[in-house]
């Protein structure tokens, strides 16, 4: 098994009040592990720590115990950091340069090669369409344009580890659509991803495992597939219910319209007894499917639950 | 290639602030007000002696560049407390430090950018100071290299000290503390004459403090060439080396105390 790209081990964090006693317990005992190649996204509610752990990830902020681990390197160590493109949220750029001199100017801080900067640049603009504004200073882009130009730049050096801090923030429909799409497109380059977003609908459909944190606690971690799975329900979609429903009402199963006929869940262990019923009555049976939950419905139990 | 690159960077943002931009517009304002007595004096000129007119334009021409380089100790002191902090408020440094960028390295970036600036001021400085020496009718014969290395030297001085205060608390607090290390220091210089500190502490504060009277360029404004012709090459390489070497130890702490330093907002 390669060894994993992020490693967090017991991590504690505590932001101390400077002029006072009050302190907040920003992360406790946090561990979770991120494997090459996977999407993971990282997940809590406002407060929950998340931007906090990703600045102990790039050595922005040191823990105050446990261990953190990237690339098998300490957080800010430059071999680690010369892998990763970040992009942080609510990204700031220094406003009186321009979209490719800001480029240029991450190439040099990366170290790359400016022989074929102005190709790499057009490239990049045009990915994140942003080409045709390249004149245009980066104070006057407005917020959608200067998240695409951060995602351009973490892009810039062909990262083995993206760290996305809500890449979709600022952005509208089609926007938050092309982000995913590129970040489906680095998962197929074997690419690992780690992010952290609110749009939890998004995040569901490119996103392999799950890490939910909650006031500094790790509440949740996982495959996504795991996660969704209910495993004691199953759903079946019938064209109709039959003129008798006592074995319906017996087995304690919920029935609900759809478009095209009736959704029908209940416990796994009547799924023959419900299918058999349906059949000798005649009706068609569209599908039979074990219920699935949203990420949305997982996070607001897991969240809700620790609360 | 990166600490060039943030050192090109941080002047640019230099020339942009604001702040530096109205501080220096309204200093000119002042020194162009100071030209007036310096036109005065050329028209005085045929009722006094040679010797008169040469010590009158050499002691307003201290007395603009006294001003002239303390403007330019606060303004290298501002310059390198507001170009590392400005960049961790806004949030900027964050997608620089992401990159493979040492934390010394950025702080280099952050005083060299400073040097940049420091340096162009240095050369308007010298330049102003020939423009009043002309006004006054005279010839300036101190050797501009010393004009430009010792005030280089001084505000590297200041920069490294201002990075080092920068660390480890606010801009402006840093700010005001480089002031009072700049007045205190040019208190206790055994140039500054008569001292108002006891003997002692007078003493141990010279040895503390940056000796910014031995790295004044002043010493060697001259109207004539027999000043620089006194002043030995040792001498200049003792001051020079000494200069050098407080802000490098000034430096090497800040860097310690950065490793350490949240770059994100706690």
């Amino acid at each position: 098994m390669p060894p994993p790209v992020i490693e967090f081990r017991q991590v504690s964090k505590v932001f101390h009040s400077r002029f006072s006693e009050e302190y907040v317990a920003a992360l406790t005992g946090v561990s979770f592990e991120v494997a090459p190649g996977e999407v993971c996204a990282f997940l809590g509610p406002n407060g929950a720590g998340k931007t906090t752990s990703i600045s102990i990830l790039m050595g922005f902020l040191l823990p105050d115990s446990g261990e953190v681990r990237v690339f098998d390197y300490a957080p800010g160590d430059v071999r680690a950091k010369s892998q990763i493109g970040f992009l942080p949220e609510n990204f700031a750029f220094y406003k009186y340069l321009t979209g490719p001199q800001l480029l240029r100017f991450h190439m040099r801080l990366a170290g790359m090669s400016l022989q074929d900067a102005d190709r790499r640049i057009a490239e990049l603009l045009a990915m994140v369409r942003l080409n045709g504004y390249e004149k245009l200073k980066i104070g006057k882009y407005s917020r959608g344009m200067v998240q695409r130009l951060g995602i351009a730049q973490a892009l810039l050096a062909g990262p083995q580890l993206l760290v996305l801090d809500e890449p979709t923030s600022g952005l509208d429909p089609a926007g938050r659509h092309e982000v995913l799409d590129w970040i489906a497109a680095l998962r197929d380059q074997g690419k690992t991803v780690f992010l952290s977003s609110h749009i939890l609908p998004e995040v569901e459909h490119i996103c392999d495992r799950v890490v939910i944190i909650d006031r500094g606690r790790l509440l949740r971690i996982g495959s996504l597939q795991e996660m969704l799975r209910t495993g004691d329900q199953v759903e079946i979609v019938t064209d109709r219910l039959p003129d008798d429903v006592a074995v319906l009402t017996g087995c304690g199963a919920t029935t609900a319209p759809v478009e095209h006929g009736v959704r029908i869940v209940a416990e796994a262990a009547h799924k023959r007894e419900i299918a058999e019923m349906l059949w000798t009555a005649g009706c068609d049976v569209i599908s039979i499917n074990p219920v699935k939950s949203s990420l949305e419905d997982l996070f607001l139990k897991t969240v809700g639950g620790a609360q | 290639m990166k600490v060039r690159a943030i050192a090109r960077n941080t002047f640019s943002a230099l020339l942009r602030n604001k702040l530096i931009i109205l501080f220096c517009a309204g200093f000119a304002c002042v020194v162009l007000l100071m030209l007036t007595p310096m036109l005065m004096m050329k028209s005085m000129a045929k009722t006094l002696s040679a010797g008169q007119t040469e010590g009158m334009v050499l002691s307003m021409v201290t007395g603009v560049m006294t001003l002239v380089s303390g403007f330019g100790s606060l303004l290298a002191i501002w310059a390198s407390a507001d170009s590392v902090t400005s960049e961790i408020k806004s949030g900027t440094v964050l997608a620089v430090m992401a990159r493979p960028v040492r934390r010394w390295e950025f702080l280099l970036g952050k005083f060299l950018g400073v040097q940049m600036l420091m340096a162009i001021y240095v050369i308007a400085m010298l330049a102003l100071s020939y423009l009043l020496v002309w006004l006054g009718g005279q010839q300036l014969r101190s050797s501009p290299l010393l004009m430009i290395i010792y005030p280089m030297i001084r505000y590297a001085v200041y920069s490294a000290l201002a990075i080092l205060l920068v660390t480890v608390m606010h801009p402006v607090v840093a700010f005001g503390c480089g002031l009072i290390v700049a007045v205190l220091a040019s208190m206790v210089s055994p140039a500054a004459g008569h001292s108002v500190f006891p003997e002692a502490i007078r003493t141990a504060l010279y040895v503390v403090l940056p000796s910014t009277g031995l790295l004044s360029e002043e010493r060697f404004l001259s109207l004539t060439q027999t000043t620089l012709k006194d002043t030995p090459l040792t001498e200049h390489l003792i001051a020079l080396g000494y200069g050098l070497d407080y802000a490098l130890v000034c430096f090497l702490l800040a860097v310690l105390l950065f490793r350490k330093r949240a770059l994100a907002r706690e």
